[in-house]
């Protein structure tokens, strides 16, 4: 059940994403209010797509790709944390998901002891992360007002720019690490029974799904942005 | 019209026969619970093996069976399928139990066989035993039934059955339902081995008493021949005496029928016992200290197919009652797939709360790892069962012994991949092997081929039990040898003592082998030493050579004379009398009492034989290497069933003890190798005695396990067996668990900084807590107009 959903999750993470880049570098596909001719436009896009990415001539220029990061030229402490934060994300869902998904056993042996490392690591850096750099990302809705009629009802929006999709994403993040680290914790204290170990370890495996969707879809919004098409 | 009469005839016939058979039919169907929870009063007219009433006051009555007996309301077919009694004919296995071992020390014999399809264990038919072997060795603590009592087809296949002779032991239902504390083990053991089959079941249960013994007759003799009328003191043919004081007007006898039966009666045969524990410090089983029997669990019906209660039983069985006995069943209410399919809570059996307990333990460890046996120690858990170390059976001689070695808890996956804790034995016994085959031989046979190889004590014991004359009052004859005494035993054995000063068990000495008398812990010499051709001399020493030459004289199968040496003069028996005469220059240096063969001397024990049993002495084993290369040598000679004694041919014989096969190479020495699989070790689970909650693994908490030097997963299982060797296979526990043992010792070492992790762990849950509940306060602010908006 969690590997189908799972699978099914990330499938419509790079759905999503992919069509997002489709409709930013196709501007004129708004126009279209058909949705049998978007999915079309969309579909044709990505045939398109797939065979040209899988053309680039990876992973002989992984390096400059890597290399160009602006991530190595941040401040000696923030970029050691941040590679801390991601290279144990990266194992942790590395690890976690393969084992979960392909590994009928589960999480065993060496991979489970780094994994449990890398959990320390990952929460250490994300608490630091959390009063470094939380400020950039806080939301900065103006009060609200109640509607005085029933229009101004029908009319009401909540107050979500463009900008607050990749804030949201990284509260969820937040949220979804905090999560991890508390079901990481409880299980090993001697408070929960069989039945709330049973509880805690579905929490830890969906606040991963949850963790790793908003990972992903945070850095293709923050950290990878498409560019529109000339 | 005649045709007509004739078919109306046959139709009559058949509807007959047809009516008779229902009503047979209807007759022997299990009769349904009529709902009364009481167990009836049992006034049963017995009857015997001819479905005869028994008189109790007759003259010579047969004794009860429990087919004619028992069988008119409890299906006697119905109960020969049960798990005790259907091992030879069904095809269910189920999980492995523990074998029946086949010990013969001087042989170096632990042979584990079952005719249940287990891992490791030896089909008795393997090795040719037949229903009557299998009865005699192992009918000691066999319930009746089952091989001992073989179909008609089996009753003549050999030419050592004696069935018509013994009779049949029948499932005996006393063994289990008899209330009174008349049930005596001893008794039916004793019965099985005088062959009294047929009479097992009236002696045990106390209904009657049986005198003679079956061994002693003729096979000719048949249970209708009566009292043999010239023989009233050794072939005494076996007669009951009826207790008749236990019957009614009636002849009914009253059975006290325990229902379900009583723990004593299933430990007689399943008690499990730890060799150090005293019996006041031996624990019991939680659930019998809480007043439940084993029956209450180990339930069966008139089938008698009992449950055994392991997960996965149910599957295998088709009965679905046995989910819900299992731990798991009774205690959490689930089967073993994890789904709430059974009632939990039976018998008051309390809900665990495995509180701080990580799942994973629940998906790789069986329930017994942790609450069953005893606790992981710095070492091995020896324990006796019943059945191997024929325990629960008194009488003047001691029935139990030490061997086989049974050692527990190991650790090993079980057929679902769980791990649970298992009893151990390694094997031994001599084999036949042809390629990859490898057929065992019979103790009798070795023994057979080995000659005198493998009597080296009892050569000892029987010159020490001919010197025993010539001791003085309370006095014993005892040999000295190597730094320990050997004296003889009760049995007829040979005990062995440490020498007062002399080297440590393990460092044996090299002091020459010499008679003596022992005394209050005193030793003296054999022979005083005198003067010969003093005229003083004291005449009692001559009269005490005299009784030793007389005592020596009476040993079978000495190899000369005997004689005795001192100071040059010889001592020997001539006439019936002592003579003294000078000793040829030859035996001029000989000394004390010995064997005169062909005008040589030759000391009372031969060298092999001191040699041996010194190199025994204070062990548990009961071959050298040297007897074991003799006995290849001699199998490849004797043995009938090996190939000619070519160059190469003794490597057909192996031997194994300790985890290894020897054998002979083309020199002639004797070699080892672990690979053989005949050579591994074989386990079952064990699944009591259960511990209280507070002495189950985990309690103290992770460390009770995981540690780098824990006990539960780094000790060593090193082979056991009668061989005397440095050759011996070493195994370690997460080998025999199948888990990495370095992942372990790694794993173990991270519970060092575990509470640190936790500490930084919570650290960080504190902080990034406090961050998102200040975000959430902050955005509500904002959108409440608490706070102003940031430009």
């Amino acid at each position: 059940m969690f590997a189908i959903i799972t699978i099914l999750a990330l499938l419509a993470t790079g759905l999503g994403l992919a069509y997002r880049r489709f409709r930013i570098q196709h501007p004129s596909a708004e126009g279209n209010i058909l949705y049998a001719a978007i999915i079309l436009d969309f579909t044709r896009w990505l045939g398109q797509r797939t065979p040209e990415i899988l053309s680039k001539p990876a992973p002989a220029g992984w390096p400059a790709w890597i290399k160009d990061f602006r991530l190595w030229r941040l401040p000696l402490f923030e970029k050691w944390l941040l590679i801390g934060l991601y290279g144990s994300f990266l194992y942790l869902a590395a690890s976690g998901f393969f084992f979960a998904i392909f590994i009928r056993r589960g999480l065993y042996g060496f991979p489970l002891v780094l994994h449990v490392v890398a959990g320390a690591l990952f929460a250490v850096c994300l608490t630091l992360i959390a009063f470094l750099r939380t400020r950039r990302f806080t939301f900065n809705p103006g009060p609200l007002t109640l509607p005085g009629d029933f229009d101004a009802v029908r009319k009401f929006r909540i107050p979500w720019g463009p900008q607050d999709w990749a804030k949201g994403f990284f509260w969820l993040f937040f949220l979804a690490g905090f999560s991890l680290a508390a079901s990481a914790l409880l299980p090993m204290l001697p408070w929960f029974p069989y039945k709330g170990q049973i509880i805690l370890f579905g929490w830890h495996r969906w606040s991963a799904l949850v963790s790793l969707v908003a990972a992903i879809v945070f850095a293709d919004l923050e950290l990878f942005r498409p560019k529109p098409e000339a | 019209m005649r045709s007509f009469g004739r078919i109306t005839g046959s139709v009559f016939c058949l509807l007959v026969l047809g009516l008779c058979v229902t009503a047979t039919a209807e007759d022997q169907k299990p009769k349904p619970w009529d709902g009364n929870r009481t167990t009836p009063a049992h006034f049963i007219p017995l009857r015997d093996e001819t479905n005869e009433l028994i008189v109790p006051t007759d003259p010579n009555p047969m004794p009860f069976s429990a087919r004619y007996t028992c069988g008119p309301c409890h299906d006697y077919k119905t109960v020969q399928g049960g798990w005790h009694f259907d091992a030879m004919k069904s095809g269910k296995n189920g999980r492995p139990g523990e074998p029946w071992i086949w010990l013969d020390p001087k042989t170096g014999t632990v042979l584990p066989l079952s005719y249940r399809k287990w891992p490791g264990v030896w089909d008795p038919k393997v090795l040719r035993l037949n229903p009557w072997d299998f009865t005699k060795l192992f009918g000691r603590h066999m319930p009746g039934g089952g091989p001992a009592e073989p179909g008609d087809q089996d009753v003549f296949p050999g030419m050592d059955a004696r069935w018509s002779v013994s009779g049949k032991a029948e499932v005996n239902c006393l063994a289990c339902h008899n209330k009174t504390g008349r049930q005596d083990h001893s008794e039916w053991a004793k019965q099985i081995l005088r062959e009294n089959m047929r009479w097992a079941a009236t002696a045990s249960g106390g209904i009657g008493e049986v005198g003679g013994m079956a061994s002693r007759l003729k096979e000719t003799w048949d249970v209708y021949d009566g009292p043999n009328p010239d023989d009233h003191e050794w072939a005494v043919a076996p007669s009951v005496k009826y207790k008749t004081i236990d019957f009614d007007g009636k002849h009914r006898y009253f059975f006290e029928i325990a229902y379900p039966p009583d723990d004593r009666n299933c430990l007689a045969c399943h008690s499990v016992s730890p060799v150090k524990e005293t019996r006041a410090t031996a624990a019991a089983d939680v659930h019998t200290a809480k007043g439940i029997k084993c029956a209450e669990c180990h339930k069966n019906d008139l089938g008698h197919g009992i449950l055994r209660g392991y997960e996965g039983e149910s599957e295998e069985t088709g009965n679905r009652t046995a989910d819900s006995f299992t731990c798991r069943g009774c205690h959490m209410g689930e089967d073993p797939a994890g789904e709430k399919l059974v009632v939990p809570g039976r018998l008051g059996a309390p809900y665990p709360k495995h509180k701080g307990i990580p799942l994973v333990h629940f998906r790789t460890l069986s329930c017994t790892v942790c609450h069953s046996g005893p606790m992981p120690d710095k070492d091995w858990a020896r324990v006796r069962t019943s059945r191997a170390n024929r325990l629960g059976i008194y009488g003047v001689a001691k029935w139990s012994t030490d061997q086989p070695a049974i050692i527990e808890p190991v650790y090993m996956k079980d057929g679902r991949g769980k791990i649970e804790p298992r009893r151990l034995v390694w094997p031994a016994f001599w084999a036949r092997t042809g390629g990859k085959e490898i057929i065992p031989l019979q103790p009798g046979v070795v023994e057979a081929a080995a000659g005198d190889i493998l009597k080296c004590e009892e050569r000892i014991a029987l010159v020490l039990a001919a010197l025993a004359g010539a001791c003085g009052e309370n006095e014993t004859a005892v040999l000295t040898a190597g730094g320990w005494t050997f004296e003889l035993n009760v049995d007829g054995g040979l005990d062995a003592s440490l020498l007062p000063g002399a080297a440590k068990p393990g460092e044996k000495g090299t002091a020459a082998a010499a008679w003596g008398a022992k005394k209050d812990a005193t030793l003296s010499p054999l022979v005083p030493n005198f003067d010969p051709a003093a005229p003083d001399k004291d005449p009692a020493v001559e009269t005490k050579i005299q009784s030793i030459l007389e005592g020596l004289g009476t040993v079978a199968g000495a190899p000369g004379k005997p004689v005795v040496m001192v100071r040059k003069t010889l001592y020997q028996i001539t006439d019936g009398s002592l003579s003294a005469t000078e000793a040829p220059a030859e035996l001029a240096a000989a000394s004390g009492p010995g064997w005169l063969k062909d005008n040589k001397f030759e000391p009372l024990a031969a060298d092999f034989d001191v040699r041996t049993v010194v190199a025994k002495a204070g062990t548990e084993q009961t071959l050298t290497e040297e007897q074991v290369g003799l006995v290849l040598k001699a199998l490849a000679t004797k043995d009938p069933g090996t190939p000619e004694p070519t160059k190469g041919a003794v490597s057909h014989l192996i031997y194994v003890s300790g985890g290894r096969a020897f054998r002979l190479n083309d020199d002639g020495k004797l070699t080892s190798a672990a690979s053989d699989a005949a050579a591994a070790p074989v386990t079952w689970p064990l699944a009591h005695n259960v511990r209280p909650v507070q002495q189950s693994l985990g309690w103290n908490g992770c460390t009770d396990c995981h540690t780098a030097d824990s006990r539960f997963f780094f000790k060593t299982v090193k082979g056991t067996g009668p061989l005397l060797t440095a050759s011996i296979t070493s195994k370690s526990t997460t080998s025999f668990m199948g888990v990495g043992g370095f992942f372990q010792r790694i794993f173990g070492l991270t519970f060092a900084v575990r509470p640190f992790f936790k500490i930084v762990l919570a650290l960080t849950i504190l902080a990034t807590g406090a961050v998102l509940v200040v975000f959430f306060l902050v955005v509500a602010g904002k959108l409440a107009g608490l706070i102003e908006k940031r430009s």
